[in-house]
Parts: C-alpha cells; structure tokens; sequence
C-alpha cells in the first residue's frame, strides 16, 4: 500500500505536486493519471525517496523509502527505462541492483528470462530499443519480488504484442495481492489495463475512483434506429427525453434509459432496428476533467498563448 | 542492508564499463612505457647533466616521472564513477536500492580506493624497478632494501589513490563529467600556472601547497628544502580529499536525484 500524506514539492518556483493526498491499495491495478508535466513522475519520485518532499510526505506500507531495510524486496519500480549506463551489459546492471539488496544471480536469470530479455542479456543497453528497455526495466522492478509496484509510463515504446503482455501482466501482480501504481498520460490505455484510477492536473488531485465510476459520471445517450423516427421523437420527448436527430432513422436520446426507450416504442408501436447505449468514453472524460490543467496546451499558430 | 553489499554492487559496476577498463589501461601502459621513455632519456643524457644536478638526482623520483599521466588517469577514472551515473541517470535505480546515501558515497569510495590502490602501487613498483633497470650502469639507481626508498615509492602508490578519491569527490560534488575532469585537471596543471603570476614571496608559500608539488614531496627521496616532509605532505592530500568528499556527500544528502541534470 502506497500512502500520499498532503504531499507538495516545490522546484524554485514551480509547484510540480500541490497538497496531493491519496491511497494506492493492494490487489488492483491503479492507474496514476495525468496530461505532461501534472506531476506524476514528481510523485513517483518523492515515493521512492529520490526527490525530497517539500510538505507532506509518502509512505510504502506505512514506512517511509529511507527507512526500508532491504527497499527491492518492498518496492520495484520503473521509473525511465533508458536510465542505464549504455556500456553496462542488461545482466551486469541486474546484478549489481541484486547484489545491493542480497538478491541472487539466479533471480537474475529468471526476472530476464520472464521480461523475454535473456536472449539479450549480454549486450549493452545502449544498443536496446526502447520496448527492450522497457523490458529491462520491469526485469529490475521484479528483481526482489516485492509487494508494491510502481510504472512511470511502462506502456511508452512497447509494440502491440509488448502491451497486450504488459496488460496482462499488470493484472496478474494485482491478483496476487500486490499494489500496482501505473502512470500514464494515456486514458484509453488506462480504461484497458487499470481498475482504480487517480487523475491529477497541475499537481492537484482532480478525482479518483473505479473506471466504472468515472465513466458513470459522463452524460450517457442512447443510440436508436427505428423505421418511424417522427413518431418515435414525439413519444419520447412526451417522457422528457432529449432526442437528436444523427442520420437516416437514427436518433440519440440522452435522458432515457434503453429499457425506456424500448417500451415507449413498444407502446406506440414502431418498429426498433437499432438500441445501443453510448458509453462516454474514458478518454473524453478525462480531457473534460483535464482541461483545465493541461500545463503543455496546444495553441492555433499565430494565437498568443495565455 | 550493509555497507557490504552496497559496496558489492558497486564493484560490480565498477568493473563492467569501458571507461573504468580503459582508464586503467592507458595508466598501466602509458605510465609505465612513458617511464621507461623518460629514463631511457636520462641514462642517454646523464653525462651532459650539469655536476649540481648530478648531486642532487634522485634515482627514486626520476623513475617515478611516468606516474604524471598515471595522475590524470586515475582521476578521471574516479570521476567518471559517479558522474556516469547521472548522465545516463541510472543513479536513480541505483539510490532506489540503496536509499541511504551516506553509504552509497561510502560504499562507491571503499570500491574505488581499494581497487586504485591495489592498481597503483603495483604501477608504481613496476616503473620504479623497470627505471632502476635501465639507469643500471650509468646512472646513479636506488634499491627497494632502502627503507626511504621503498617509502617513496609506496608513497607513490598512495597518492595516485587519494587522487582517484579526488576524481571522485570532485564528481559528487559537480555530478557533471566535463566540468569534473576539468576542474581536476585545472588543480594539477592550470592552479600552479596562476600560482606563477604571483610575487616570490608569496609562492613560496603557496607552491608547496599544491598538489602536484604534494605528489612530489610524498614520492621523492630526498625531500626539498622549500617542500613538506613526505609525511606531512601524506596528511595534507588526505585532509583536501576528506574535505571535498565530506561536501559531496552533505549534497549527495541534500540533493534531489530524481529530476534529471
């Protein structure tokens, strides 16, 4: 369990995480939101103790990361894949992370072997791709087999078959009890692969909850095709639906339920072809949520920012 | 988590990078082909040596000149130890698992002393016999029975490890490896340059304090009359290096480590 205490850190004048106060728990795949440059990677760091905090503080099972013994039998993180001397061998830097907290050369082998790396174990980093980077660097997070997680855009670089595994296995750490802490500035890979979500802008907390939840908080609408829309948009607005009228015979009711739709048609007796609910997507969620706190906004060419 | 095994890791990092390997390499070969160049030179030219510089050579010394390039060599080898860490920023993988950073310091100076140090003095020992070798004959040699002798020469070892330390202090303060090279390399060659430019009075006082007359001091023989005793001047390059580690390492502690340079 990953605890953020009120956390704030200030660079000169930036204020990169603002009174930030949330939970990570174990057994889900936490999904740590947020446009570039909201303070994700801040927050990561301050957990892992490589940043100082300027208030508040965070805490890995109730322990601050200074005070853990032996931190990569707690805590494996990934933070920037490509953050590896290029002229180390991938199993050189393995071992030299394994010697420091008394890990094996066997659990070396096996966190390459299961990242899919082993066949590159003896060349230099620097020559690695990004994904087999990524893959190195989820190798290093499970060298002490720990109980807490934490990803800083693991998805970043990795192929489609790298993604699909990295989903996976995100899951399966999950189920096996261990808190994972995912960031990503990325909603729709987050909708795929998280449970929980936290969504910062700006350093601040901007919500958190199940992505059922988020997604519930959207307006949904209700896509209908039907052989007589007239008739269908007077019995509908009649029950206080907003009806649209999107194409040839189809409609998008917002207000009503598809059961509702469904039997006022009934009703009045026209004919339904078509009655699907319209999920607002995640990704649109989150740009509503976001837009106020995009640090690095795209603006129309000639336009002055602010 | 010990001291230990951080210093195991580090070792191991120490050892599996091209700059380490190749550092060490230029300082075997060229200090000691360099040596026997320079000696070569002095058995050929020794009996043009004006007679007051034929009584106070110093056999010890003199075969000792190869160690200069040793001198950059080594700093730049403890250098590159830390301030590769935060180019490439694997110094964050690395202060993750070793979050106390007092001991990460540590654990990278005990690594890098006892492997120079091993290094060093068996550099200095092999320039030192290989120099007494060719003046053999010719030129006046010294022999390791001497207890004065083999001081020097252990001495010589020595220094060359306190000024990898430097090379590293130097790093954790500066974390960047141009302006730590620099500023290394600006101690031994440029700093007794703008010592120069001062009144006599004042470099006689000054001069002596540099680190390149240190060395000087710590591996000849015979000790000159302006200089510090080979003890003394043991004692003072320690004290620079304590202090510039001590300082690296209060800003290793202050210092965020996640943002990168």
């Amino acid at each position: 369990m990953i605890k953020i205490d009120h956390l704030s850190k200030r660079y000169s004048k930036t204020l990169a995480v603002d009174d930030l106060d949330f939970e990570v728990r174990p057994g889900v795949v936490t999904g740590f939101l947020g446009p570039n440059g909201s303070g994700k990677s801040t927050t990561m760091r301050i957990v892992l103790g490589l940043d100082h905090a300027t208030k508040g503080r965070a805490t890995i099972n109730g322990k601050s990361y200074q005070d853990l013994k032996s931190p990569l039998h707690e805590v494996g993180a990934l933070l920037d894949a490509k953050a590896v001397h290029p002229g180390r061998t991938a199993r050189n830097h393995l071992r030299a992370l394994a010697a420091s907290n008394k890990i094996s050369k066997a659990r070396v082998d096996e966190v390459l072997e299961f990242a899919g790396i082993s066949s590159v174990a003896n060349k230099k980093v620097g020559g690695f791709s990004m994904g087999m980077s990524q893959r190195l660097g989820i190798a290093g997070a499970l060298l002490g087999d720990p109980g807490v997680l934490l990803f800083d855009e693991p998805v970043n670089g990795l192929d489609p078959e790298g993604i699909k595994w990295i989903r996976e296995f995100f899951q399966s750490l999950a189920k096996e009890g261990r808190t994972v802490f995912v960031s990503s500035h990325l909603m729709s890979e987050m909708a795929l692969s998280a449970d929980q979500i936290i969504v910062i802008g700006r350093g601040k907390l901007i919500t958190q909850g199940s992505v059922d939840d988020l997604t519930a908080t959207a307006k949904g609408t209700v896509y209908v095709r039907t052989s007589d829309p007239k008739k269908l948009i007077s019995a509908l607005v009649a029950e206080r639906g907003e009806v649209q009228e999107v194409n040839d015979n189809g409609l998008s009711v917002s207000g009503l339920s598809s059961d509702a739709i469904g039997e006022s048609a009934f009703r009045v007796g026209v004919v339904i072809h078509e009655l699907t609910p319209q999920r607002a997507s995640l990704e649109e969620v989150f740009m509503e949520l976001t837009a106020g706190a995009v640090e690095y906004g795209s603006h129309p060419m000639g336009a002055s920012s602010e | 988590m010990s001291l230990v095994s951080a210093s195991k890791a580090e070792w191991i990092k120490f050892r599996s990078v091209r700059s380490t390997v190749m550092g060490v390499a230029v300082m075997v070969v060229f200090t000691i082909g360099l040596g026997a160049l320079i000696d070569t030179a002095v058995r050929g030219h020794y009996h043009e040596m004006d007679p007051i510089r034929r009584l106070t050579f110093d056999p010890v010394s003199a075969s000792l000149y190869g160690t200069i390039v040793a001198q950059f060599a080594v700093g730049v080898i403890g250098a590159l130890f830390i301030t590769s860490e935060y180019s490439s920023g694997s110094i964050r993988a690395t202060l993750a698992a070793v979050p106390g950073r007092t001991r990460l310091a540590l654990s990278k100076l005990l690594v890098l002393t006892l492997s120079l140090f091993v290094l060093s003095e068996f550099v200095s020992f092999i320039t030192f016999q290989l120099g007494q070798t060719i003046f053999s004959g010719v030129v006046p040699t010294a022999s390791l029975s001497s207890g004065v002798v083999l001081r020097s020469v252990i001495f010589a070892g020595l220094f060359l490890t306190l000024l990898a330390m430097l090379g590293y202090s130097l790093g954790l303060v500066l974390r960047q490896s141009a302006a730590s090279i620099s500023v290394y390399v600006s101690l031994l060659l440029i700093l007794p340059l703008i010592v120069l430019a001062f009144p006599q009075s004042w470099q006689d006082h000054i001069t002596k304090f540099e680190p390149s007359q240190l060395g000087q001091a710590m591996m000849s023989a015979t000790p000159s009359a302006n200089g510090f005793s080979s003890w003394t001047a043991l004692l003072i390059v320690t004290i620079y290096v304590a202090v510039v580690f001590g300082v690296g390492t209060t800003l290793l502690n202050r210092r965020d480590a996640g943002a990168s340079q």
